[in-house]
C-alpha cells in the first residue's frame, strides 16, 4: 500500500519553471514576442499545458500557421508529447541546463517523422489510460483497472488534469494495493529510458528466496555487466538499495509506470 | 473491529491466545491443568483437560455476570391479626415470583453452583415505579392478581414486597471444572467438548449451546448454558443412531452440530431452531471416500470443515448454516470437497474464516481469500507469530529439572500422538490409563513440584482436588464462601506485565481454535511475517526513503525562484453544476439546474430554472448553516439551510446516491473555507447527531473569530435606518451585567409616548389546553410628551408593577437622540444623550431580559449591543459534518469525544476529520465504520368465527401491515434501505423479544387494537399482531475508532482538572443498564484502559457528571440517582442515593454541569433540579419546564423534548421534532431560566455541550 504520503505529496508538487520561446524564423509581426513563462506540474502532460502558449504565440505567426499543431523542441530535439512532462525534462536537459527550463515553439514543419501528432486531449487521454491498465496487468494481471468503472477512470484523468491530489490519490490507491492473495505486485511496470527510446522487461518485486529486490537489482537484470549506471527519475537520483515494490508504490508517475531515465557511463 | 482472539494449545497442553491487535502469543495462566482440546465464543472457553473432564473459563467481560434474585413476599389481612403471612388456600405462596406461580422461599433459593457468590444480604425494594415507599416497601391491593399501589386503603386486603438478593460468577478468569457425570470421575470421562449457538436465529441474546462426547461415545448436551449462567445446569444425554459411536463433534454459531462417528461417517443434528436447542433427529452424512475415515469437523455458520485420518482437508458444500434448523439438506450439505495440505486439526471461526493445524509440521495455518462468494479460500498461509510465556509457567515447567527445550522435545518425542489423535478409542483408553494426570492423581504428575510451583493465585478448581464444591453441583455458601475469598477482580485475562518474562521460540502446536476470533479476510492482522506488511514505521526511518524525500525536497528549493510565474493549472476557481430537484421549504420538488461557482474565495449557489436562463433562487455560500442528509429511501435528498435567505429551507433530490454525495462533498469542502473551518476539530465544539445518525460539530471559535469586539466586549451593531418603529431585536445572551444597549434615533414631531422596552419571554398558562401568554417586561423606559412625564416600570406576568415617574423629558420631539442602558448587577442604568438619566433596580433578572424593542413615533437608526459575553445566535452556527454513523456523541472541555452508534458500539474520536461521503479527500485519521439498525413492521389480523384469525380486517382496522401505531402502512416488500451505503444483514424474521411478550409463532394477542397486548391467547382475544424485523448495516468510515466488545448505552466525560493532559472521568452504562467506569482517559489516550463495574441496585438508562463530583442517573424505573463518596482519588465513588423523581413523572434521561442539573421525563417534560448548594449537592425539589409554545413551533411535529444537554454555562435540548433550542435567562437565581432561543430545524437527535465554555 502506498500510504507514505509524504513522499507521494511531494511527487506530486513537483514543479519546472519553464521558459517557452517562439522560433525566430516563424515570426511574422513586427514586434518580438515575449517569452512566456510558465510553472509546470512535472507528471502532467505538455498539451494538457500549452493551452495558453499556444494563445499566446499564435498572434504572432501566418494565418495559415495559426491552426496548424503546435509542436515544442529543445536543442533541436521535438519534445514527444506522450512522455510525461517530467521524464523529458530527466532525459533531455543536462546537468548545465539551468532553470528555467527553456524551451523553443514551433507552428511550421512539424517532425511527423520524429513525434506524432496529436488532435485533441482525448488522444493523450486515451493514452495515459491504456498505460495505465498495462501497469495494471503487469501489477494485478489487470483484476483492478478492469473492475473500476468509468467514473474512477474520469477521476484518475480529472485529477490529473485539474492538479487534485486528493481527487486522483482517492483512486489511484486501489491501483497501489496489493491484493489479499498476494504479497507484492506481480510485476513491477517501469520504463528505462536511454537515449535512443526505451526499454520494459517483466520484474518481480521479490526475488526467488522471497527477498525483496531493489533498484540494484532492477538495473543488473536490464543491463547485465554494466557497473556505473546513473539513474534518475523525478529529477533525482535513487539510492540503488531502494526496495522497487516501494518505488512503484510511491515514486511512479500517475501512469502508474516507473520512467527511469538510465545514463550508461563507459 | 473490536480485537478478538484465537486459542492455540501447545504440544505441553498449555492454552495460548492470540489477539488480533496483537502479534505475539500469550499464554493463559497456568494454573496446574494442561488441555487438550478446546472450543469458544467470544468470551466463554470450554476445554477438555488432560484429565478427561471439562473445564470453562469466562474472560474479558468488563461488567461481572450478575444475577438478581427476586421474591415477593405476600401477606393478607385478616380481622383480628391485621397483615398475617397466613395466606388463604386459594391464595398464592408466602414467598413467590412476580406472577405468584412459583414458590420462592428465600431460604430456598441457593447459589447454583461453587461458581456463584452472594453480594449482600436479601434486601426489600423501597420504590415502586420510582416513587418511594413507605411502610417497610409494602405495596397494597385489594385481591392478588391486581394493581399494587404505595397507599394502604380501607379496602386493602392483600400487601406483598419485594426482597432481592444478587449473586455474582466469582470464577472469571479462572478456569472451573463442571461436575463429573458419575461420582467417580473415572468411570466415564470425557473425549470431547464444543460450544456454539451464540447466534441462532431469533433466540435470546446470550444464549450458548454446549455439546459434549463421553469415552463411552455418548453424545451430551449441557442444558441452561447462557453469559448468564456460564456453566449451565445439567447434562443430557442425546441419543445417536444404533451403530453410531461418537468421537468428536462441532456446534456451529447457529447451533449446526456435526459429529465425527467412528467408522468416519459423520452425523448432523437436524431440527435445532431457537425453541428446540437440542434438535430433532440425526442425519447420516457418508465420508468423503470410501476408506477415509472421518476424524474432526468443525462448523462454521455456511461451510463444515473436516478432516480424514489420512490428514487430508474437506470442504462440505451446500451447507447454510441460518435455515439449517429448517431444513435437513442444508444442515448436511451436497457434497465433500477435497482440500489441498495435510492438516491435523481444522478450525471454523464465527464469520467462516478457517484455521488449521498443520499434520507434519505443527503449525498454525490461515486460510487466505476466503469470503462469501467463495467460502473455501485461496491458499494455507502460516502464521508466524512469537510465544510470550508467563514466569509461573517457566518456572514451573523449569522446577522439573529440565529446560522448557528440553521438556517440549521431550514430549513431543515420548508423545508424538497423544494429544491429536483421540478418535482411536484404544488409544484413549491406553492414556487414562497411563497419561501422567489421570483422573484418580492431582492434576499435575510430579507430587512434590507441584505444591512448590503453583502460582500464587491458583485459579483451577480441579473436581477431584476439591471434592464436595464441585462447580455445577450446589454448595452450602456459608461454609465454603472461603474458598473465593481471594476473588480475582482484575478484568484482564493476563497477569501483569512484569510477572512475565519473553522467550520467543516457535512451539508445535496441537490445536487451535477460532471460534472467539473474528477477524475479517480484507484486515489481516499482523500475524504474518511477510516483507510487504506492517512495517511502514521501519520504513520511514530507511536511510534511503530519507534520502528520496530530502532530494525531492531540494527540488523545490530550486524551484521557488520562479514562484511568480504563472501556474499552468488553474485550482482557484471553478464552477460544478447538475441537474437535480428543488424544494423550497417544504413545497414540491420541481426540476432545476444546480450550479455551484467558485471564484477566488466566494461562492455562490444558483439554483435555475430547467431552461438554464432563469433563477429560482441563489444564494451565498457563506450564508450556509448547515447541509444536512434529509433522504427517504429512494429519494437521495439534502437539506441545505440558509437562514439569512427567503426560503431559509431548501432541500435538493437528486438522481443517485453517488450524484448526493458528490454534491454533498462540494458543499461541505466550499462551506468549511468559507467559515474557515477546516481541519482540525476546536476542543470546545457543541457536537450534534441527526435523526439519521450523522454526526456535525459546531466550533465556537468560528464565530468568536468574526464576531466584533471593542475592549474586552462583543460587540453586534445593526443599522435601523430603514426599519419602522416599532421594531424588535432578540437579545441572545439576555441583558447580564455588563451589558450596554445603545439605540441612536430621532423623535417624531408629533410623538406623544414614545419608549424602549428589554422584554423577557412570556410566561405561558395552560388553560383549557390553550396556552394564554402574560407578558414580561424587564424595563419599560417611557416618555409621555403630553404629560410630560418620564414612566419607567416592569411587567411581571401581565401585571405592571409601581411606577416610577420622572416630572421631566430629556428627549424632544423632532431632536435626534441617543439612549443608553447599562445593566449593572443590581439595576439598569439609563443615559440620554451621554448624560445619565435615571436608575432601575432590577424587578426580573436583567439575565432574562431577550428581546430589546423601540415603540412610539419616532426613527430608530443605530443599535449597539455590547455584551461581556459572547453573543450567540443559533441561526449564525455553521455545522460542520464529519464522517460517522452515530446515536449519541458526548464530548467534554479537553476534546475527549466518544460516541455510541446504533448497535450500541463504543466509538473513540480520533481527533481527525472527514470520511464518510468525503471520501478520502480532505480527511485525516479516519477509519472504517459499521453500524446496524433493524427495520420494524407489523402483521395485524383480526379473528372470526368461520375462518379464525386471518388478515381480513375490519373496515375500520388499521392497515394489516403497519408500523407500531398502525397508522403508517408498512408492507415488507416496501422497505428500502436508505442510500448505497445500506446493506441488508438479514432476511425478514419473526421477532420474539417484543414487549409484552410472544407465542411460539410470534403472535401477540389483544382485545382489540389500540391495547396492551400479551403472549397468550384468551378467550376474549380479536386481534393479534406479530412483529417482524430485517437488520440492515451500514458502512462508512469516519475520524472514529471502535472500542471493545461491551456495549453501551449512555456515556459522560467529565475532565478531573483544569489542564490540557488532565484525567478525564468518564462513566458509561452497558446495554444491560450496569454503570462503568472507564479507567485512565485522557486527552493523549481517549480510549482509557479498562472498564470498571460500579454495582447499582437498578439497573441504569442515563448517566450524567458534572464537576464538583457530581454524578446523576437515573434508574430504568424512573428515579434519579446522585452518586455519594466521589473524591478524586475513589472517582468511582461510594454508593448510589435515590432521588425522587418529579411527581407523577418518570425520568428518561438526565444531564448534569456546573449550570444545574436538568431531566426530561417520559412525557418529554424538562425538570431542573433546585436548591442545589455545596451542603445540598442533591438539591431538595423538581421545577417544571412546560412544554410552551416557543418549542412546539420550533419544528413541525414538536410535542416535547428529546433530549437535553447541560454544560458550563448553557442548556441547550433538542425537541421530538428534531428542533434544536437553547435555554436564555439561566442565573444563579434563577436556575431554570426563562425561554428558549431557537436554532435551525435539522432533524437533531442529541447533542453535547459540555465542552462549550
Amino acid at each position: 500500500m502506498a500510504n507514505d504520503r509524504e513522499v507521494l505529496r511531494e511527487v506530486w508538487e513537483g514543479k519546472l519553471p519553464i521558459c517557452f520561446k517562439l522560433d525566430n524564423d516563424e515570426v511574422v509581426d513586427i514586434q518580438q514576442p515575449d517569452p512566456f513563462y510558465l510553472m509546470v506540474p512535472r507528471l502532467s502532460y505538455f498539451p494538457l499545458v500549452t493551452d495558453k502558449v499556444k494563445k499566446h504565440f499564435s498572434k504572432y505567426v501566418s494565418k495559415e500557421l495559426q491552426d496548424q499543431e503546435m509542436w515544442m523542441e529543445f536543442n533541436g530535439q521535438p519534445l514527444k508529447w506522450q512522455y510525461p512532462i517530467g521524464v523529458l525534462s530527466d532525459l533531455l536537459r543536462g546537468p548545465e541546463d539551468h532553470l528555467p527550463w527553456s524551451i523553443t515553439v514551433h507552428f511550421d514543419k512539424f517532425p511527423e517523422l520524429v513525434i506524432y501528432k496529436f488532435s485533441n486531449k482525448e488522444t493523450i487521454e486515451a493514452y495515459f489510460m491504456s498505460c495505465l491498465k498495462e501497469a495494471d496487468v503487469l501489477k494485478h494481471r489487470g483484476l483492478i483497472a478492469s473492475g473500476m468503472q468509468k467514473k474512477d477512470h474520469n477521476q484518475l484523468w480529472l485529477g490529473l488534469q485539474n492538479d487534485k491530489f486528493d481527487q486522483f490519490w482517492a483512486v489511484n490507491r486501489k491501483l497501489m494495493e496489493i491484493t489479499a492473495d498476494q504479497e507484492s505486485f506481480k510485476y513491477i511496470p517501469f520504463r528505462c529510458y536511454t537515449d535512443d527510446g526505451y526499454r520494459q522487461k517483466l520484474i518481480k518485486p521479490l526475488g526467488e528466496d522471497g527477498r525483496k529486490k531493489t533498484l540494484e537489482d532492477l538495473l543488473n537484470e536490464m543491463f547485465p555487466g554494466r557497473s556505473s549506471i546513473n539513474v534518475k527519475i523525478h529529477g533525482m537520483n535513487p539510492p540503488l538499495e531502494t526496495p522497487l515494490q516501494w518505488m512503484s508504490e510511491h515514486l511512479s508517475y500517475p501512469d502508474n509506470f516507473l520512467h527511469f531515465v538510465v545514463q550508461l557511463e563507459s | 473491529m473490536p480485537s478478538s482472539l484465537l486459542f492455540g494449545i501447545n504440544n505441553e497442553g498449555r492454552v495460548h491466545t492470540l489477539s488480533t491487535t496483537g502479534s505475539m502469543w500469550r499464554e493463559l495462566p497456568y494454573a496446574g491443568q494442561e488441555f487438550k482440546k478446546l472450543s469458544g465464543v467470544p468470551h466463554f472457553l470450554w476445554a477438555l483437560g488432560g484429565d478427561h473432564q471439562i473445564y470453562v473459563y469466562v474472560h474479558g467481560l468488563d461488567i461481572p455476570i450478575r444475577v438478581v434474585e427476586e421474591s415477593y413476599e405476600n401477606e393478607r389481612w385478616l380481622p383480628i391479626e391485621g397483615f398475617t403471612s397466613r395466606l388463604l388456600p386459594t391464595d398464592r405462596y408466602n414467598h413467590s415470583n412476580i406472577d405468584g406461580s412459583v414458590n420462592r422461599s428465600i431460604d430456598k433459593i441457593t447459589l447454583p453452583s461453587m461458581a456463584w457468590q452472594w453480594e449482600g444480604k436479601w434486601k426489600v425494594e423501597l420504590t415502586l415505579n420510582g416513587q418511594p415507599l413507605d411502610h417497610d416497601g409494602w405495596t397494597y391491593a385489594v385481591d392478588f392478581p391486581a394493581q399494587y399501589s404505595p397507599k394502604k386503603q380501607w379496602k386493602s386486603c392483600v400487601r406483598r414486597r419485594l426482597w432481592q438478593r444478587s449473586r455474582r460468577y466469582s470464577a472469571m478468569n479462572t478456569w472451573c471444572a463442571i461436575a463429573p457425570l458419575h461420582q467417580d470421575a473415572t468411570s466415564e470421562p470425557f473425549i470431547d467438548v464444543s460450544i456454539g449457538g451464540q447466534k441462532i436465529a431469533g433466540a435470546c441474546p446470550g444464549t450458548m449451546l454446549v455439546w459434549a462426547v463421553t469415552s463411552h461415545n455418548r453424545v451430551m448436551f449441557r442444558t441452561g448454558v447462557s453469559d448468564k449462567s456460564p456453566e449451565g445446569a445439567r447434562w443430557s444425554h442425546v441419543q445417536t443412531p444404533p451403530g453410531c459411536e461418537v468421537c468428536q463433534l462441532s456446534v456451529g454459531p447457529t447451533g449446526l452440530v456435526w459429529a465425527a462417528v467412528l467408522d468416519g461417517r459423520a452425523l448432523v443434528r437436524s431440527g435445532v431452531t431457537r425453541d428446540n436447542h437440542q434438535g430433532d433427529t440425526w442425519v447420516e452424512v457418508r465420508s468423503p471416500g470410501d476408506s477415509l475415515r472421518l476424524c474432526q469437523v468443525s462448523v462454521g455458520v455456511c461451510s463444515v470443515w473436516g478432516v480424514t485420518h489420512d490428514k487430508q482437508v474437506w470442504f462440505r458444500k451446500g451447507v447454510k448454516g441460518e435455515c439449517a434448523g429448517m431444513s435437513e439438506e442444508l444442515a448436511a450439505g451436497c457434497g465433500w470437497v477435497e482440500m489441498v495440505g495435510r492438516m491435523a486439526e481444522v478450525s471454523v471461526s464465527a464469520n467462516d474464516q478457517v484455521f488449521a493445524v498443520g499434520a507434519d509440521d505443527r503449525l498454525v495455518y490461515f486460510r487466505t481469500g476466503v469470503c462469501p462468494e467463495d467460502l473455501t479460500g485461496k491458499r494455507w498461509r502460516s502464521l508466524h507469530a512469537p510465544l510470550q510465556v508467563s514466569r509461573a509457567s517457566s518456572s514451573a515447567s523449569l522446577s522439573r529439572g529440565d529446560g522448557k527445550y528440553n521438556r517440549s522435545l521431550n514430549t513431543l518425542q515420548s508423545r508424538p500422538s497423544s494429544m491429536i489423535e483421540q478418535s482411536n478409542i484404544a488409544e484413549i483408553d491406553d492414556q487414562s490409563h497411563s497419561a501422567p494426570m489421570g483422573p484418580t492423581s492431582l492434576p499435575v504428575g510430579d507430587l512434590t513440584s507441584k505444591f512448590e510451583t503453583e502460582p500464587r493465585h491458583a485459579k483451577t478448581w480441579n473436581p477431584v482436588q476439591s471434592v464436595g464444591s464441585i462447580v455445577g453441583t450446589e454448595c452450602h455458601p456459608e461454609t465454603d464462601e472461603s474458598v473465593w475469598s481471594e476473588s480475582s477482580r482484575d478484568s484482564c485475562i493476563f497477569a501483569e506485565d512484569e510477572e512475565l518474562c519473553w522467550a520467543e521460540y516457535e512451539a508445535p502446536w496441537s490445536w487451535v481454535e477460532a471460534g472467539a476470533c473474528t477477524m475479517e479476510n480484507h484486515n489481516l492482522p499482523n500475524w504474518f511475517v511477510d516483507g510487504t506488511s506492517g512495517n511502514s514505521q521501519m520504513e520511514l526511518e530507511q536511510p534511503w526513503r530519507v534520502q528520496i524525500l530530502s532530494e525531492l525536497k531540494a527540488r523545490s528549493v530550486n524551484v521557488d525562484a520562479y514562484t511568480h510565474y504563472e501556474h499552468a493549472i488553474d485550482t482557484t476557481s471553478w464552477v460544478h453544476s447538475g441537474e437535480a430537484r428543488f424544494s423550497m421549504g417544504n413545497g414540491p420538488f420541481v426540476d432545476c439546474i444546480l450550479q455551484l461557482e467558485w471564484v477566488q474565495s466566494i461562492g455562490t449557489l444558483t439554483v435555475l430554472n430547467p431552461d438554464g436562463a432563469t433563477a429560482m433562487n441563489s444564494f451565498a455560500l457563506s450564508d450556509v448553516n448547515c447541509v444536512q442528509l434529509c433522504s427517504e429511501p429512494g429519494n437521495p435528498r439534502l437539506a441545505v439551510h440558509v437562514p439569512r435567505n427567503n426560503p431559509p429551507l431548501v432541500r435538493f433530490q437528486f438522481a443517485s446516491d453517488t450524484q448526493l454525495e458528490e454534491w454533498q462533498a462540494h458543499f461541505s469542502t466550499t462551506c468549511g473555507k468559507l467559515h474557515q473551518v477546516v481541519g482540525k476539530v476546536g476542543d470546545e465544539s457543541v457536537w450534534a447527531v441527526s435523526n439519521l445518525g450523522d454526526v456535525f460539530i459546531w466550533d465556537p471559535t468560528e464565530i468568536e473569530s468574526y464576531q466584533l469586539r471593542e475592549d474586552e466586549c462583543y460587540v453586534q451593531k445593526y443599522d435601523l435606518s430603514r426599519k419602522e418603529s416599532p421594531y424588535k431585536v432578540k437579545l441572545h445572551t439576555g441583558c447580564i451585567p455588563g451589558t450596554k444597549i445603545t439605540i441612536t434615533g430621532c423623535v417624531g414631531d408629533d410623538a406623544d409616548r414614545i419608549g424602549v422596552n428589554l422584554e423577557s419571554e412570556p410566561t405561558y398558562k395552560l388553560k383549557h389546553k390553550a396556552h394564554t401568554e402574560l407578558e414580561n417586561i424587564c424595563l419599560h423606559f417611557n416618555p409621555r410628551f403630553r404629560e410630560g412625564v418620564t414612566v419607567r416600570n416592569a411587567m411581571i406576568e401581565g401585571k405592571w408593577g409601581g411606577e416610577e415617574r420622572d416630572e421631566q423629558i430629556a428627549l424632544q420631539r423632532g431632536q435626534e437622540f441617543k439612549i443608553c442602558i447599562e445593566a449593572t448587577e443590581d439595576a439598569f442604568v439609563i443615559h440620554i444623550d451621554d448624560k445619565k438619566n435615571s436608575t432601575f433596580r432590577h424587578r426580573l433578572p436583567p439575565h432574562s431580559a431577550s428581546y430589546f424593542s423601540v415603540w412610539g413615533r419616532l426613527q430608530p437608526f443605530k443599535l449597539t449591543i455590547k455584551s461581556p459575553e459572547i453573543i450567540l445566535n443559533p441561526l449564525d452556527m455553521y455545522w460542520r459534518q464529519i464522517g460517522g454513523h452515530l446515536r449519541r456523541v458526548e464530548t467534554c472541555k479537553v476534546g475527549v469525544t466518544w460516541g455510541v452508534g446504533y448497535d450500541h458500539t463504543a466509538w473513540v474520536y480520533t481527533g481527525g476529520w472527514g470520511g464518510g461521503f468525503l471520501g478520502t479527500l480532505d480527511s485525516q485519521n479516519v477509519h472504517g465504520m459499521t453500524d446496524c439498525q433493524d427495520y420494524k413492521v407489523y402483521e395485524n389480523q383480526r379473528w372470526n368465527p368461520v375462518t379464525g384469525y386471518t388478515s381480513a380486517g375490519l373496515p375500520t382496522d388499521r392497515y394489516m401491515w403497519s408500523d407500531s401505531t398502525g397508522k403508517q402502512k408498512r408492507t415488507r416488500d416496501q422497505v428500502k434501505l436508505l442510500s448505497m451505503r445500506w446493506q441488508w444483514q438479514s432476511d425478514w424474521m419473526t421477532d420474539f423479544h417484543v414487549p409484552g411478550g410472544v407465542d411460539g409463532d410470534g403472535w401477540q394477542y389483544a382485545v382489540d387494537f389500540p391495547a396492551t397486548y400479551h403472549a397468550n391467547k384468551h378467550f376474549t382475544d380479536y386481534v393479534r399482531r406479530r412483529r417482524w424485523y430485517r437488520r440492515c448495516a451500514v458502512a462508512t468510515t469516519g475520524p472514529w475508532q471502535e472500542l471493545g466488545h461491551t456495549k453501551l448505552l449512555d456515556l459522560c466525560l467529565e475532565p478531573v482538572e483544569d489542564f490540557a493532559d488532565t484525567k478525564v472521568v468518564l462513566w458509561a452504562l452497558a446495554t444491560g443498564g450496569q454503570a462503568m467506569v472507564r479507567i485512565g482517559v485522557s486527552k493523549s489516550n481517549p480510549m482509557g484502559h479498562v472498564w470498571e463495574h460500579v454495582t447499582s441496585d437498578q439497573a441504569l438508562c442515563s448517566i450524567s457528571c458534572g464537576p464538583y463530583k457530581q454524578v446523576w442517573a437515573v434508574g430504568r424505573k424512573g428515579c434519579a440517582f446522585y452518586r455519594l463518596g466521589v473524591t478524586e482519588d475513589k472517582l468511582e465513588g461510594e454508593k448510589w442515593h435515590c432521588v425522587e423523581p418529579p411527581g407523577g413523572g418518570q425520568l428518561r434521561q438526565i444531564s448534569a454541569d456546573v449550570i444545574g442539573v436538568w431531566a426530561l421525563d417520559l412525557q418529554g417534560r424538562l425538570h431542573v433540579r433546585k436548591e442545589i448548594s455545596k451542603a445540598f449537592p442533591e438539591g431538595t425539589h423538581w421545577q417544571l419546564i412546560d412544554v410552551d409554545p416557543p418549542v412546539l413551533n420550533a419544528a413541525p411535529n414538536s410535542t416535547g423534548f428529546k433530549h437535553v444537554s447541560v454544560g458550563k454555562k448553557e442548556v441547550w435540548a433538542t425537541t421530538n421534532g428534531g428542533a434544536m433550542v437553547r435555554r436564555l435567562g439561566i442565573c444563579p437565581t434563577n436556575p431554570a431560566g426563562s425561554g428558549w432561543d431557537t436554532g435551525i430545524s435539522g432533524n437533531w437527535q442529541q447533542l453535547s455541550v459540555k465542552a462549550f465554555n
